[in-house]
């Protein structure tokens, strides 16, 4: 009983991606929300030095990540509040875009090389299961979306100042 | 078949990316804070180092080689890989918006990676056939997530252990990445020669 806190902490259980948003609209019962600006380091509000957000223009960029949640606890335009996604949802989200089309591509140029031999046919066989590849993704994305696993949920409104801890 | 599963251990393993040529490391430092978003930045580099380096190669053997134009290789890998980049994030964007929402913000940081531009060149170095190349970058890029994946679990753990204040941070990441590049040398062991 007398064991250090770190050697109790358990590492199996399910765990929040927390991050922050504002309010930038109220429609009705829902409000949209935009993530904050965040970094390659999950810096977000403290990460206003970091060089890699550079790219693209940022305000079209979050104006694109806009969402919205059912505003069941009267947000308001302004508030800061923090949003959490559960952590298995990012790696089913990242299996559905990626592993999917690299699978379905590395496959079809396997067979097209063993069949064919030509670098030609393999490049075309490639591209063709991309493209399957990216059609199934958008069927797996689909089922998520319906089951909800990719909808961030709210947790709790920020406090003033409040930021991602970084270790 | 032989030989070009030994070209995926050798680029996944004997000569990572990561640990064996150096390059990748901003995001080695910057994004393995979390394993969940070394997972996801592992991801997105993996598709975009392969459908960047199909595209590299086919460009090196159609345009540049035949026309002498070697000069302008590294120019036009860059082009070739923001251009990747931009349509992977046009179609994960096209295919779920929710999905985009969530994995978007890797996109942009894979541009000034350097692994991909390293692979890329290593490519040409290579001389592979365009399967060869696609499964040397897949492979590639294969052992830059899982070395990202491995680091980001250590810096968990690392975060709750009792570090000496001067070490605490950076300073002891890179203590045990110099460990793990010292135990990943051990794989240069499996050479077949």
């Amino acid at each position: 009983m007398d064991e250090p806190l770190h050697s109790t902490t358990d590492f199996s259980a399910p765990a929040m991606v927390e991050g922050f948003a504002h309010v930038v609209a109220v429609e009705g019962a829902m409000a949209w929300l935009e993530p904050e600006q965040s970094s390659s380091c999950s810096g977000c509000a403290s990460a206003s030095a970091c060089g890699s957000k550079g790219i693209g223009t940022t305000a079209s960029r979050l104006e694109a990540r806009r969402f919205q949640l059912v505003n069941d606890i009267g947000l308001r335009v302004g508030e800061r509040v923090v949003i959490g996604i559960r952590e298995n949802a990012l790696l089913k989200a990242s299996i559905t875009a990626y592993v999917i089309p690299l699978a379905t591509l590395l496959i079809a140029g396997a067979l097209a090389q063993w069949a064919a031999g030509s670098d030609r046919v393999t490049m075309v066989a490639m591209l063709a299961g991309l493209a399957l590849g990216l059609w199934l993704a958008r069927l797996g994305a689909g089922r998520l979306m319906v089951r909800g696993d990719l909808a961030p949920r709210f947790l709790r409104r920020a406090g003033a100042g409040e930021t991602c801890s970084l270790e | 078949m032989k030989e070009y599963v030994l070209l995926m251990i050798s680029a996944a393993l004997v000569n990572n990316v990561i640990l064996a040529r150096f390059l990748g490391l901003c995001s080695f430092m910057g994004v393995t804070t979390r394993i969940d978003t070394a997972v996801g930045m592992g991801m997105a580099t993996t598709f975009v180092i392969t459908v960047s380096s199909m595209a590299d190669w086919a460009v090196e053997a159609a345009l540049l080689q035949p026309y002498g134009l070697g000069y302008l290789r590294t120019v036009t890998f860059i082009l070739i890989i923001a251009a990747a980049v931009q349509f992977t994030e046009m179609i994960v964007r096209k295919v779920s918006p929710p999905l985009f929402q969530m994995l978007g913000i890797y996109l942009p940081l894979i541009t000034t990676n350097c692994a991909v531009l390293g692979v890329a060149l290593l490519l040409v170095e290579g001389r592979m056939n365009f399967i060869g190349a696609t499964l040397f970058a897949f492979a590639s890029s294969i052992g830059y997530s899982l070395v990202m994946v491995i680091f980001a679990g250590l810096r968990e753990r690392l975060a709750l252990a009792d570090t000496p204040r001067l070490f605490a941070g950076p300073p002891i990441g890179f203590i045990v990445a110099s460990l793990l590049a010292l135990a990943f040398m051990g794989f240069s062991g499996m050479s077949t020669s």
